[in-house]
């Protein structure tokens, strides 16, 4: 890189379309306008109405009625944790579509929540007390294996990986794994309602103690995701051109990949592995901020995913009042048109 | 297979063909239904407490006591009648989509039309649980239908071209998914049974079942070997296909549309058993070749076989627990797949 004479993170971030910044500040607006409503909905919505008022005092001004104690104890960590969740899925999923090319690539597609959902069940049939740093750990671990499973399978590397086959892989590779999720739940005799938060992810029954497993990997993702961005960029002109202008594209990907693993691994041993957020928000934002900037999407990215989480979150909650309905529920509900789109548009050659 | 001139010779040739490889082409499926039979008595009383082999074996010849060939009568013989006959929709269904998608990959599981059907008998549980069990067939099939046409639909621009077929499958058999998991979840009081059933099961089918299912195999399977021949033609790509004279598009839909209907039958008496429809077909194929006369029936056999065994080990692992067929069958058929995967990867032909 130092001794190129066209320096990389200059080429990269000339080199997509003008984004427009009034268009970017009306996106950035709203969502934050969404996730604030969200965020009041979230805490004051449940089986105990609290009113908004109640609710934001609890919060800020604290207190010990069992209201307040409803709010802090049990509402604030779920939506905190909706917010990062729906960040860390996102991003990956940019990472994801912008490492491997591939506009229906995402960390679900890919068996990347699949393979971590499936160490994170059999870690707590083995030792029931797990939690915390070892979880997530074995979450990365799954998932890492399971994604590199799958790209090795479809040919990565090959030159012969085509969108589709990718997929197609990926796709079937999750069903087994979640199929062996099932079959390690059998096996430790769990109730219907464990199983389905394992095998649709939500964040109905969060604690503080997640949000905070989960905010260092959040904030350390979109650190690295971020230093990322102009290798991204580069990469995104096609993986001759990125090449001709210096780029390390094995590099790239390889770090792509440990982001991505890490942060969907974090994400999927506190939530589970919910669906089709990494896939839709990545298009949500470059389609309304018209951009193919990684400087603008990534962060964007991780904002629309919070709000989105969010309010899926909210939304799950009324699939049977007064009953929890794990949130994974409504992202899949949501999020399985999106990608019937994306794949009708496909461009299929031959 | 390489005197392939596009010709009206190419009936003669391929029947040429046929005839020297006639042998092995009977030989294969044959010895596959004697092993399958060995199968079904040897394994019938597994997992029950107090039948063994020797009882099975007995009551064929009539030696054993009669509470024992009550048992193996009323509870035992319907689950083997059913494995070969789930075996046998699930193997020629995957076998005809894999020859008219051309996509080595694809099957009633991986584009949508078992979900579809599971959405369909689903909901007919759910809408009307006092509704005769012979509609529960009828119900997965126009799901399995719907989604297939979903999926025809969406894919169709100009014409369908294989790989969308596939793709545009794998996202509508998520969209299914998440209506399954939808649905589930607003009626939890039948949630074990229904993530059971979504998972595959034969436990406590008994004689009705056959005689419900039985029907959509002897009808659909003879139909399917009558186009044994053009899905041979198909098989050699849309324009040598036309070429020959082969009305592609329209003999595709008539092909699907039977396919559809064998799968989704089989997914309402059995559930979503997955990977038989993948992997039996690849296994006929490396037995026979190609050839659809051929491969139909042992592809029929070998998942015949296949769901002998996986619900033989699903009664006989732990029991009295039992293993869902359509775990073992993912356990079996998984890794296999993974193998197939890996040798698609390193072929340098099937890049698409």
């Amino acid at each position: 890189m130092a001794t190129s004479v066209i320096d990389g993170p200059e080429v990269g971030s000339a080199a997509p379309r003008r984004t427009s910044g009034s268009r970017v500040l009306v996106i950035v607006i709203s969502c934050i306008v969404l996730l604030i409503i969200g965020f009041g909905l979230s805490l004051s919505i449940g089986t105990a109405a609290i009113s908004f008022g109640a609710a934001l005092s609890a919060v800020f001004l604290g207190g010990s009625t069992p209201a307040d104690l409803i709010v802090r104890a049990i509402r604030l960590p779920r939506a905190l944790l909706s917010m990062l969740v729906g960040a860390n899925m996102s991003v990956g999923g940019v990472i994801m579509q912008g490492i491997t090319a591939n506009p229906i690539a995402a960390p679900e597609i890919l068996g990347v929540s699949a393979g971590a959902a499936m160490v994170v069940v059999a870690a707590l049939v083995a030792f029931p007390t797990m939690g915390g740093l070892p979880l997530v750990a074995a979450a990365i671990v799954g998932g890492a294996v399971i994604g590199l499973i799958v790209l090795l399978l479809a040919g990565a590397g090959t030159g012969r990986t085509s969108n589709v086959r990718l997929a197609l892989a990926g796709v079937t590779i999750a069903a087994l794994v979640t199929s062996l999720t099932q079959a390690f739940i059998i096996f430790n005799d769990n109730t219907a309602d464990n199983v389905f938060f394992w095998l649709v992810g939500g964040v109905n029954f969060a604690k503080a103690t997640d949000v905070w497993t989960l905010l260092p990997w959040t904030v350390i993702g979109m650190v690295a995701a971020m230093a990322l961005a102009s290798s991204l960029n580069l990469l995104g002109l096609g993986e001759d051109m990125a090449r001709g202008l210096g780029a390390k594209v094995e590099r790239t990907r390889v770090l792509g990949g440990v982001v991505i693993v890490g942060m969907t691994g974090a994400a999927v041993a506190v939530a589970g592995p919910i669906t089709f957020l990494g896939l839709v928000t990545p298009h949500i934002v470059r389609k309304l901020a018209a951009t193919t900037n990684h400087f603008v999407i990534i962060p964007l990215s991780a904002l629309m995913g919070s709000t989105l989480l969010l309010w899926a979150d909210i939304g799950s909650r009324f699939v049977r009042w007064p009953f929890e309905s794990p949130t994974g529920v409504v992202t899949a509900v949501i999020g399985a048109p999106f990608f019937i789109m994306l794949a009708r548009r496909q461009k299929v050659s031959g | 297979m390489t005197t392939t001139t596009p010709r009206r010779s190419t009936a003669a040739a391929l029947d040429s063909a046929d005839a020297r490889r006639s042998t092995r082409h009977w030989t294969v499926p044959l010895v596959l239904v004697a092993i399958s039979l060995v199968l079904s008595v040897v394994t019938l009383g597994i997992g029950t407490a107090g039948i063994g082999v020797g009882d099975a074996v007995g009551m064929l010849v009539g030696a054993t006591d009669p509470g024992k060939t009550h048992i193996m009568l009323q509870f035992l013989s319907p689950r083997v009648i059913l494995c070969w006959l789930v075996g046998i929709g699930l193997a020629v269904s995957g076998s005809v989509l894999q020859g008219v998608i051309r996509n080595p990959l694809a099957a009633p599981d991986i584009i949508g039309i078992t979900k579809g059907a599971g959405v369909g008998a689903m909901l007919m549980l759910l809408w009307f649980p006092m509704a005769p069990t012979g509609a529960i067939p009828v119900a997965a099939f126009v799901g399995g239908l719907l989604a297939a046409l979903l999926v025809y639909v969406f894919a169709y621009r100009r014409g369908t071209s294989p790989v969308r077929l596939a793709l545009v499958g794998i996202a509508v058999s998520a969209l299914c998914e998440a209506i399954i998991r939808l649905l589930i979840v607003r009626n939890p009081p039948d949630v074990n049974a229904a993530l059971i059933w979504l998972t595959g099961s034969l436990f406590g089918r008994s004689m009705s079942d056959v005689w419900q299912f039985l029907p959509w195999v002897v009808v659909l399977v003879p139909l399917i070997v009558l186009y044994a021949r053009r899905l041979d033609v198909l098989g050699l790509g849309d324009d040598l296909a036309a070429g020959l004279g082969e009305p592609v598009e329209r003999t595709r839909r008539l092909v699907l549309l039977l396919a559809v209907a064998l799968a989704s039958a089989s997914v309402a008496v059995a559930g979503t058993v997955g990977f038989i429809g993948l992997i039996a077909p690849h296994i006929a194929r490396s037995l026979v070749g190609g050839r659809h006369l051929a491969l139909l029936p042992s592809s029929a056999a070998v998942g015949v076989t296949l769901m002998l065994v996986s619900d033989a080990i699903g009664r006989g692992l732990i029991p009295p627990t039992e293993i869902p067929v359509g775990l073992v069958t993912a356990f079996i058929g998984g890794p296999y797949f993974l193998y197939l995967l890996a040798k698609l990867a390193r072929s340098t032909t099937s890049g698409r």
